[in-house]
Formats: structure tokens, sequence, C-alpha cells
């Protein structure tokens, strides 16, 4: 690869006694982009982050930050920096002093010089003129930026980020999202990110990586992780899905458009995996890919409307299919254009979609998983 | 419950530990107060009970000798006991925690009186530590190792370990471990994070815990005496010696009431130092 590398992790595996966190996990992270870990909690991001940091060691396998190997290297001879869950800010320091802590531990530098680059990294994240302030007197926005100061002022090969936006309201959440790429592309430091939020992972990411139980799922840019899942749990965990159960292959179209029953009704889609005329799967279709036409159409599948649920900018409607031999009901967005049906409940609406916006996977036993739908 | 009935509630609750600190407390210090001012013979006022005490050499020197011998044996007792209150909040695992834990208290399931005997058992010419340094030949004669300074330092030690230990895990406790991984994340070493990070932390532990060890050692009698022996010259033996062997409680409460306006002034002195406030600190 022609790209310079930051973060490199090879056949890295971490048990804690029997249970095995991560395993055998591998992924590279290209020298100033925003990569993120994208996983349920106990799915062992914290775990690899911790690695990454210096907290853990691996139990086999090698870790590279910057094209050295640092396995044996302490966390505070690694050129990597974290911001933790919780911030981790020191209470009992003013705003200044936690910036200069990394500072004064590296020494050979002026106490001016110390204090004008906090200033200028206080800046950059605009919190210039706070500095005399005590931690507890400043909001949950401004401690968050403090501790993206602290980190940054080091200017660290890679910053490590716990899930750092998981403790603030929606609203401060959202700007800090964007903020926080920004001043990613600002900086061109490279960002490794561990989140549980999808919304999160996939608006702020050049690469996503999707774990679970300690494996690496996929790794993607989020708009293929989202519209070309590798695996039955990505396409669960990540965006919101209609997944249609019990269905059985019937046939293909080409090489990787596949014909599936389900409950006696011939639906498309694209297989996410290597699949065989009779295998049984799961399908699921994105409800804002799915076409609602109203009244009996050729080439759809018939249904009737049962609900709908108004969301400001779109509707959710839920269509239940009548050709269907036991009862599934579909979830099918529609935006409020000019354009837009307008559906009623009781009516009769045809639905379809193209092959590609349903993949189709041989089910899994999730019943320890939670899916955000 | 109307708001009067629940007034008298609380009183009522209140009322053993107003009874207790009343009684017990207030009510023996002011008689001691006031006997400190009366002449023994006479029973008129007088202030020779105190002028006795400046005026003497000898007890002046007491007094200095314990209070400075006091706060060395509380700073000692730091220095031991935040290395233990920092394994056991934040190194130890729950078994090593546990058994540290046991260790720690269990020498307080015995009295101090106790304690002290079983020192002596060891310190002794012909005790414990004598023979072993002998078995092995580092001596070759037995050596008293009682009635030294340094004998009394190791009794006061440890029937106060406790004292300092426990306020200082309670502090400890409630420090982020999250924050002592960040200071390393930043580039800190063990001293610099021990120094800018923990201690700060701990710092309400460790007044309480240095304030009720130093009023412990300054109020001891019992290890002192049967450790120090006749060398021990400590503050409360002459306070003792008043009382109950020249029967003179006029110069005795004199010397009370210099001890305890000592230990309170100088308690308030520190705090004010180190810029701690009790309250926060308890």
């Amino acid at each position: 690869m022609s790209q310079e590398i930051d973060v490199a992790l090879v056949n890295v595996t971490k048990k804690f006694g029997d249970l095995v966190a991560v395993d055998n996990v591998s992924f590279e992270v290209p020298k100033g982009s925003f990569f993120s870990i994208l996983g349920p909690s106990g799915s062992g991001k914290t775990t690899l982050l911790r690695m990454i940091a210096g907290f853990e060691v691996p139990t086999s396998g090698d870790i590279y930050i910057g094209g050295q190997r640092v396995n044996d290297v302490p966390p505070n001879k690694r050129p990597c920096n974290m911001v933790f869950q919780r911030l981790a800010l020191f209470p009992m320091m003013n705003v200044l002093d936690n910036v200069t802590f990394g500072l004064r531990r590296r020494g050979g530098m002026s106490k001016d010089e110390m204090e004008r680059l906090a200033k200028d990294a206080l800046a950059r994240v605009g919190l210039q003129g706070l500095e005399k302030r005590k931690i507890n007197q400043l909001s949950g926005g401004q401690q968050q930026r403090v501790a993206l100061a602290r980190s940054l002022v080091l200017e660290p090969t890679v910053l490590l980020l716990d899930e750092p936006l998981g403790s603030l309201d929606l609203k401060l959440r959202q700007s800090m999202k964007l903020e926080l790429k920004h001043l990613q592309a600002r900086t061109g430091t490279t960002f490794l990110y561990i989140t549980h939020d999808q919304t999160i992972a996939l608006a702020m990411s050049d690469t996503v990586a999707v774990i679970n139980h300690g494996k690496i799922e996929q790794i993607a840019p989020p708009e293929e992780l989202y519209r070309r899942p590798a695996t039955h749990f990505v396409a669960s965990f990540v965006g919101e899905n209609n997944k249609l159960t019990d269905g059985r292959v019937i046939g293909f179209q080409q090489d990787d458009v596949v014909q599936v029953d389900i409950a006696g009704i011939p639906m498309v889609g694209r297989a996410g995996e290597e699949l065989s005329v009779g295998d049984p799967v799961d399908l699921f279709i994105r409800p804002e890919m799915i076409s609602l036409r109203l009244g009996k159409h050729e080439n759809g599948i018939l249904g009737k409307v049962s609900e709908i649920n108004f969301d400001g900018s779109h509707s959710l409607v839920v269509v239940d299919l009548l050709d269907a031999n036991r009862p599934v009901s579909v979830n099918v967005k529609i935006q409020h254009t000019e354009d837009a049906p307008d559906v009623h409940v009781g009516d009769t609406v045809t639905i379809s979609w193209h092959w590609n916006a349903a993949n189709a996977f041989h089910p899994v036993d999730q019943s320890h998983i939670e899916v955000e739908v | 419950m109307s708001a009067s009935a629940r007034r008298r509630g609380l009183w009522l609750l209140l009322l053993p530990m107003l009874l207790w600190i009343g009684l017990l407390f207030v009510l023996p210090h002011l008689k001691l107060f006031y006997l400190s001012f009366v002449d023994r013979r006479s029973g008129s006022f007088t202030l020779a009970n105190y002028l006795y005490f400046f005026q003497s050499p000898l007890y002046r020197k007491i007094f200095v000798r314990t209070a400075v011998f006091s706060v060395l044996v509380t700073l000692l007792t730091l220095f031991v006991s935040f290395p233990i209150a920092f394994i056991i909040t934040k190194v130890a695992g729950k078994r090593l925690k546990a058994m540290l834990l046991l260790a720690v208290i269990l020498p307080y399931w015995v009295s101090e009186l106790i304690q002290a005997f079983t020192w002596m058992v060891i310190f002794r010419e012909s005790g414990v530590l004598s023979y072993v340094l002998q078995k092995i030949g580092l001596i070759n004669h037995p050596i008293e190792f009682l009635y030294h300074d340094a004998t009394i330092a190791v009794g006061l030690l440890y029937t106060s370990l406790l004292f300092m230990t426990i306020p200082i895990m309670n502090s400890l406790d409630t420090l982020d471990n999250s924050l002592i991984e960040a200071a390393y994340d930043l580039g800190g070493d063990f001293w610099s994070t021990m120094r800018e990070i923990v201690i700060p932390h701990a710092a309400p532990g460790i007044m309480v815990g240095s304030i009720m060890v130093f009023m412990l050692n300054l109020g001891n009698y019992v290890t002192v005496t049967l450790l120090g022996g006749k060398n021990s010259l400590w503050f409360t033996e002459i306070i003792y010696n008043q009382f109950i062997v020249r029967f003179n409680q006029n110069l005795g409460s004199a010397f009370s009431v210099i001890l305890l306006t000592f230990s309170v002034v100088f308690v308030w002195i520190v705090l004010k130092i180190t810029k701690q406030d009790l309250s926060e600190a308890m």
C-alpha cells in the first residue's frame, strides 16, 4: 500500500482468562484519516483501544504505531494520546495546567513556550480566555474541548477517542460531532474513534470497522457499510433495516442477485455472502429504499397500510403483505416531498425495491445481541 | 407528623450523643479548666499553676519533646500508611485486597495494652529480636531494645496505623482510575502522577488521618510508658504523676489544659497553612 499507515494491528488477540475479548483482529489506519471502531457494548472495542493506548497487553499479535512495534512500549512513551470516555480531566488543576500537563512531563521547554502552545491548542478548540477556570466551572461541552486540547497539544501521531461524546445531550452531541470532524480535518491528526453509536460513526468517519464478539465483521467506508453490509450482524446493526426472517433461496437472477421466498412471496435482493438454492436466509431491506405506489400494480408486492408514524421530514408506513401465508409486515419510509403518495391507514398499496436495496444472509442465532432499529 | 413533633423526635435521637458529649467531655473539661486556675491550698484564684509550667525548664522541654516526637511519628505513620492505602485501593486484586485489609485491622482486635506487652516480649533483652539476632550471628550478646525513642516510635506507629490508613483509603477510593491512566497517557511517570494527581486528591484523607494520629500520639500513655519506661519523658506521664502520684489536681489540670490548647491550636494552624477545610476534610 502506498499510503502511509499510522496504526496497524496484526492478528491481535486478547484473552481475559477464558474470555476472548479481542479475537485475531487486524486492520490498518491510514495517516490523517478518521477511523471508527463501531460495535455494541461488550464487543471488545474498548479493550482494543486500551491495547493501542498501552493499558492492556495483547495476548498475541503485534501493534504498530507510526511504523514502530509498540507492544513493549509503556503508555507514557507511546506517540498516541487518548480522550477518555469520562474525559478524566484533572479536577485539582485549572484548564491551563490540565493542557500543559503533558508538555511539563515532556520537559525541555520554557514555561512561556508551554503556555503559548497550550493557549494555541485551547484557541483551536474554541476555548480562549478560559485558561484560569477550574474544571468544575465548565459546561460538559467545554470540558470535552479541554480534553481534546490536552491531547492535541502534544501533537500525537494518533488521537484515540473512547466514545467521549456519549455523555453529552443530543443537541450538544450533534454540534460536537461536526466540530470534531472539522477539527480532525484542520489538524490532519489521525483520529481513532470508538463508539456504539452508528450515527456518529457513519457521519464522521472515513472508514468504519464494525466489531462484534471481538471479531472484525467489516471494514469499509460508511456508505459501503450501509449499502453493502458484509455480514448478517452488520446488516442488522448498522442503520434501520427491515429484517424478514425464515426465507429460502429459490434461485438466482445474476451471480449475486438472489431470489428469496418469504412467506410464499418471491422477493429479490443482493446475496450478501455465498448462498445456494434451498438455503435458509434472512432478507434485510432499507425502509427508505422501498418505493410505494397506491393501488394494485404489476411488478410489486401487494399490501395494506396498517399504521402510519409521522416523524417530521418523513413518515414510517407499516405495510402488511396481503399475499403472505403468515403475517409479515414491512416498514416503508416516505419522504414528505410534493409528489409523495397520499397514504392512509387501510389503503391498498404496492411496494417494490431494486435488488441492491436488499441484502440476504444466512440467519444467525442473535438472541444475545440487541439490535437497534 | 407535624413539624414540632418531628423536631422533638430529632432531639430525642440526638439525646444520647448530647449526653455523652455533655457529661463525659464538656463538664469534666470545664471542671479541669476551673481547677487549673485554683490554688491548691487556699482554693482562691491563681495563675501560679501555669506560671509553674512556664518557669520549669524540665516540663517545658518534656512538652516540646512530646510535641515534636508526635509530629515526627505522625509523618512516619503517613509514609508507612500511604503505600498501604494505595496498594489496597488501587493495585491489589480482590483477594489480596481483603487479605491486606484484614492484616491492617487484625492488630486492633487486641487492646493497646496487649499490643504493648507483645512489643515488650519482642524487644526486651531476653526477647525475640535479641535472640534471633544472636542466633544468626549479627550480635554476640543480648541487647536491650526497650526504652529507646525508636521503640516508642515503633509502638506508636503500630497503634495508630489504622487511623491513618482508613481515611487515606477513603479518599483514594473516590479517585477515578482513569485519572491515573490519563496522567500516564499524557507522558507522566509514577512520581509525577503521584505528586500531581494522587496526593492532591488524597489530601483531605491525609489531613484527617494526620490530625487523628497526631492527637492519638500526643495523648498516648500506655504504649509510651510501657515501651519507653522511665526514659519516655512524655507529657501525659507528667500529668498522670501530678494527679495520681503527687495528688496535685490543680497543677495536673493546668498541664492538661496546656496540652489540649496546644493540640487544638496546632491542628488549626496546620489546616490554615495547608489551606484545608476541616468540614471538607472530614
